[in-house]
């Protein structure tokens, strides 16, 4: 048994309104939408320092923590240290990276 | 659906506003958390507008979020922070959906009718579904593009026509041939 149907109204039937069910970024594409945000900001000035994200409830990474109780300016507290640190690099080109940072950005992108 | 008790949406609305807010004041933490919370919804929203072509997905998923930092002196809560980046979203698929209708197809002689198909009557509606989207990603990219702007994103021929800089009319006759394309394709894919 068959039955008729309008071209459109088959090509609508399988719209995906919304957002595709069940599909998830992956770690590695999260690791650098972030890398990207944070470079934008870097570029349009200093960002926040570690000192005053500190304080305003957000835990730092063990890295970032050195640096804030270092006996450095406030401007040096304002750099973008994941710039540097391997868990970016791991993050962003590795699925389910073998980085486990408290309090890691990178980590936290991870789909475990 | 039960209406949100005010308590709650007044307390996201709030955190929404707060998150803005530490993403503006250039608060790494906090600019981390809104690419978490939200990055799974505007991949997944791109994702299904412009399969089968994955890498497009990545890239754009990365304009919605650049976009959404570039302009997030414009939020103002009158929506959740959620609904508003994908309001992003949905421009940055128009716009890419824009780049990919060849309209130098357009020039096409004679009028096409596609007609209706025959469907199975044991064919779910699942599979009816998966197929149909099956069908699409084989489409040439300008067909599909098309089909999706009109049947899934609900734009009006005419909205359509002004998006392309082109008359209704022509836009009326790629559709048409899109269509045909589909049901060709589909009849192929017979069981």
């Amino acid at each position: 048994m068959s039955k008729l149907i309008g071209i459109e109204q088959l090509i609508a039937s399988s719209a995906v309104t919304g957002e595709e069910p069940g599909v998830r970024a992956s770690s590695r594409l999260k690791s650098r939408i972030y890398s990207r945000l944070v470079q934008e900001q870097a570029a349009g000035g200093p960002l926040l320092s570690l000192s005053e994200t500190k304080a305003s409830g957000r835990p730092l990474c063990v890295f970032e923590e050195l640096v804030r109780i270092a006996p450095v300016g406030e401007s040096a507290k304002r750099r973008n240290y994941c710039r540097v640190c391997h868990a970016r690099i791991a993050g962003e080109h590795l699925e389910r990276a073998p980085i486990y940072w408290a309090h890691c950005p990178y980590v936290r992108f991870q789909n475990r | 659906m039960t209406p949100e008790p005010r308590s709650s949406s007044a307390s996201s609305a709030q955190r929404d506003q707060a998150l803005v807010e530490a993403v503006r004041r250039k608060d790494r933490k906090a600019t981390a958390e809104f690419v978490r919370l939200y990055a799974d919804a505007v991949f997944a929203y791109v994702r299904a507008r412009v399969r089968p072509n994955e890498a497009d997905a990545d890239d754009l998923a990365q304009e919605v979020f650049l976009a959404a930092y570039q302009h997030m002196d414009g939020y103002r809560g009158e929506s959740s922070l959620r609904a508003w980046i994908l309001g992003i979203a949905r421009h940055k698929v128009e716009d890419y959906y824009r780049a990919r209708v060849h309209v130098s197809e357009l020039e096409d002689a004679g009028v096409i009718v596609a007609g209706d198909l025959q469907l199975d009557a044991a064919l779910d509606e699942h599979r009816t579904r998966e197929r149909a989207m099956a069908v699409l990603d084989r489409l040439p990219e300008s067909d599909r593009v098309l089909l999706k702007w009109r049947y899934w994103d609900g734009k009006r021929t005419a909205q359509i026509a002004a998006a392309l800089g082109r008359t209704d009319k022509a836009v009326e006759r790629m559709l048409a041939r899109a269509r045909e394309h589909f049901r060709r394709h589909w009849l192929e894919r017979q069981p």
